[in-house]
């Protein structure tokens, strides 16, 4: 089966003032209907590049896509017209950003922008709905996220409500335009935990209900053990390991993926790793080779010239490592 | 016990007054901090676990209340304490990118303390600076003319902690020190700071919102919710045998990474609600609106901390005798 959404080969660079900066490196990524996809990594590795990339909402200049394909339902959204873009935000995706402070317009009502939504979705999906249809519509939407007393919500400024309820109201807008792939760049970075737990239980809920796909982009491991059937592991603009979410988090195989798995503390109470020695690399000047080879333990002459192919040592878990180099 | 406590906090009490009415940030909590552990505070956003560890530095002077230093009160406004003072208890703040000066050198924010504090004569301080650096492991030839955005969020948070290492304190304050890194770059922190806590016999209180990091770190846990402590026990006591519902739903939340975490949870509870306004604290238990064990009891009175005998402090009706 074709996927619904398919990366194939992306590099997006960003013109800035010292020079070009390399950032994405050839991501590939496949989103299959239905399925939920984690994409992890670390502040600064390309994560929320290639969403905006997806969504077409990266301002060129100073960003430029040098390469690559996205395709949804097999047609390049790179080569796709604004007004085409467009109905496909409109229709087809759909994103949860990190703070909903910044999605939702301070100056409007939280009724005035889901309204705009759901009638704006049900004209361009040819019909008109009554006055009466969209209010209802609307509450409905907020009920289903858990909101309590969704008629006085509905009232009420962004500035009015918690975090946590703010990105109720984002997951029902998200929601509420019948989107066939949902983008959730980092929806509960910033709330505690028991809110994230109420949250992404909801999110996990409507979206099982409804059918969507989602790339939930995040940096917590637990998230995407919680939420997610396939993970794929990002570095430095590049995918370094993908796999099953379970099977790769129960043994990961890239080096950097074993290093983040260590660092991450546990229950168990076993200490934490020292973690990974450097740092994130600039892109004006990333590294030669695999972009991990200057923090790599196991670095090998190879990886300093060219950049490692996936293998794939076991079904469905693939890594760009030359560590794997005999296997398939 | 053996040891007298470094730090106690005796129904220290911080109220705000606002337009809208008291935010009673910290309200009435007691717990002490001896020589060489580390306490976890932990709670979610808006519990009082920072204004808790202000009135310690004394950045508020508490509303009522006392706070005992190597015991000797301290509950008085900064800048009426006396330097010795300041010079024992120092802070890591979060975020680095904002505790950090941005148009100062690392050599200019490192000599402040330590021309404040009169520490070493003014030509023995670039060694002692250098010393510094070393101690927390950041080579001085490379990063003492550097400036803090020419470094990493790592390398800056350790520069933060060597500039609370300059006075040679004697209990640091952390606020959350970590929470704005990547996990990679967490590790080193937090064993750079269980090594010096080591070395120099420093004690910690640990401000987080992230339990399975104080599981690692602490030596004894403390939850907050709204202002109050709900539970103080050793560390391993504590992930052992979680007692307060909301200790409970606190560790039933959290995401974990393997089955082996799983199996630690307590069974799951599903967690609902949202922490109230400090404004408007609900009667009795502040906690009822989200328990899921709510007695009648819970919303006529406040229960009282109770130590039972496995030496576990624990605030719920559940426990009375």
């Amino acid at each position: 089966m074709d996927p619904l959404l398919a990366i194939n080969d992306l590099y997006v660079g960003f013109r800035v003032f010292e020079g070009h900066l390399r950032v994405l490196n050839g991501v590939w990524l496949d989103v299959r209907e239905g399925e939920r996809v984690g994409l992890v990594g670390e502040t600064g590795c390309g994560k929320t590049t290639t969403v905006k990339s997806i969504l077409r909402v990266l301002p060129t200049p100073p960003a430029r896509i040098t390469g690559g394909r996205i395709l949804y339902h097999g047609k390049d959204i790179l080569k796709m017209t604004r007004r085409q873009t467009a109905m496909l935000r409109r229709h087809e995706l759909t994103a949860i950003f990190q703070d909903p402070l910044q999605s939702l317009n301070p100056v409007f009502t939280i009724g005035t922008q889901l309204r705009d939504i759901v009638k704006d979705s049900a004209i361009g999906r040819g019909h008109r709905l009554s006055r009466r249809q969209i209010e209802s519509r609307c509450l409905e939407a907020l009920r289903v996220t858990g909101m309590p007393d969704p008629e006085r919500i509905m009232t009420n400024y962004p500035a009015q409500l918690s975090g946590g309820m703010r990105q109720r109201v984002c997951i029902a807008e998200a929601l509420s335009t019948n989107a066939r792939l949902m983008l959730a760049d980092e929806p509960t970075t910033n709330l505690d935990v028991t809110i994230q737990d109420q949250i992404l239980r909801k999110l996990d809920e409507l979206v099982e209900q409804q059918g969507v796909s989602v790339v939930m982009i995040t940096h917590s491991m637990g998230v995407v053990r919680d939420l997610t059937q396939r993970v794929n592991i990002m570095y430095a603009g590049t995918i370094v390991e993908s796999g099953p979410t379970r099977v790769l988090l129960e043994s990961p195989m890239h080096p950097y993926t074993q290093g983040l798995m260590a660092s991450v503390p546990k229950l168990t109470g076993e200490g934490i790793s020292e973690g990974i020695p450097g740092r994130i690399p600039n892109y004006l000047d990333p590294p030669s080779g695999c972009r991990f080879h200057p923090r790599c333990e196991h670095r090998m002459e190879i990886c300093e010239t060219s950049a490692p192919p996936f293998y794939e040592p076991d079904e469905g878990h693939r890594v760009a490592c030359y560590l794997y180099r005999g296997t398939p | 016990m053996t040891q007298p406590p470094i730090l106690a906090v005796e129904r220290l009490v911080k109220h705000f007054p606002t337009k809208s009415g008291l935010v009673r940030a910290v309200d009435d909590i007691t717990f002490d901090v001896s020589t060489g552990d580390t306490l976890g505070l932990v709670g979610e956003s808006g519990s009082g676990k920072t204004t808790t560890a202000q009135c310690v530095l004394g950045i508020y002077p508490p509303t009522s209340g006392q706070i005992l230093f190597e015991g000797r009160p301290i509950g008085v406004a900064f800048n009426r304490r006396e330097k010795e003072l300041k010079r024992k208890i120092r802070i890591v703040f979060q975020d680095p990118g904002s505790s950090l000066n941005p148009k100062r050198t690392i050599k200019q924010i490192l000599s402040v303390p330590l021309q404040v504090h009169g520490i070493g004569l003014a030509r023995e301080r670039l060694a002692l600076m250098s010393r510094l650096l070393e101690m927390v492991e950041l080579p001085p030839t490379e990063y003492l003319y550097k400036y803090p955005q020419a470094i990493g969020g790592g390398e800056k948070q350790m520069v933060a902690i060597a500039r609370a290492l300059a006075t040679n304190p004697r209990f640091i304050v952390l606020d959350e020190p970590t929470s704005a890194l990547d996990v990679s770059v967490q590790g080193k922190i937090i064993n750079l700071l269980l090594r010096l806590g080591n070395e120099l016999e420093l004690t910690y209180l640990f401000i987080t919102h992230d339990l399975s990091l104080m599981r690692n770190v602490a030596t004894r846990v403390a939850i907050m919710y709204l202002g109050k402590l709900c539970e103080i026990a050793r560390t391993q006591e504590f992930f052992r045998t979680p007692l307060h519902p909301y200790t409970k739903m606190l560790l039933s939340s959290i995401p974990v990474v393997t089955d082996e975490e799983e199996s630690l949870k307590p069974a799951k509870i599903v967690s609902k609600g949202e922490i109230p306004s400090p404004v408007n604290v609900p009667s009795g238990c502040s906690f009822h609106l989200r328990c899921p064990e709510r007695m009648p009891i819970c919303l006529e009175s406040d229960p009282e901390m109770r130590v039972l005998d496995t030496g576990h402090l624990i605030r719920c009706h559940l426990y009375s005798p």
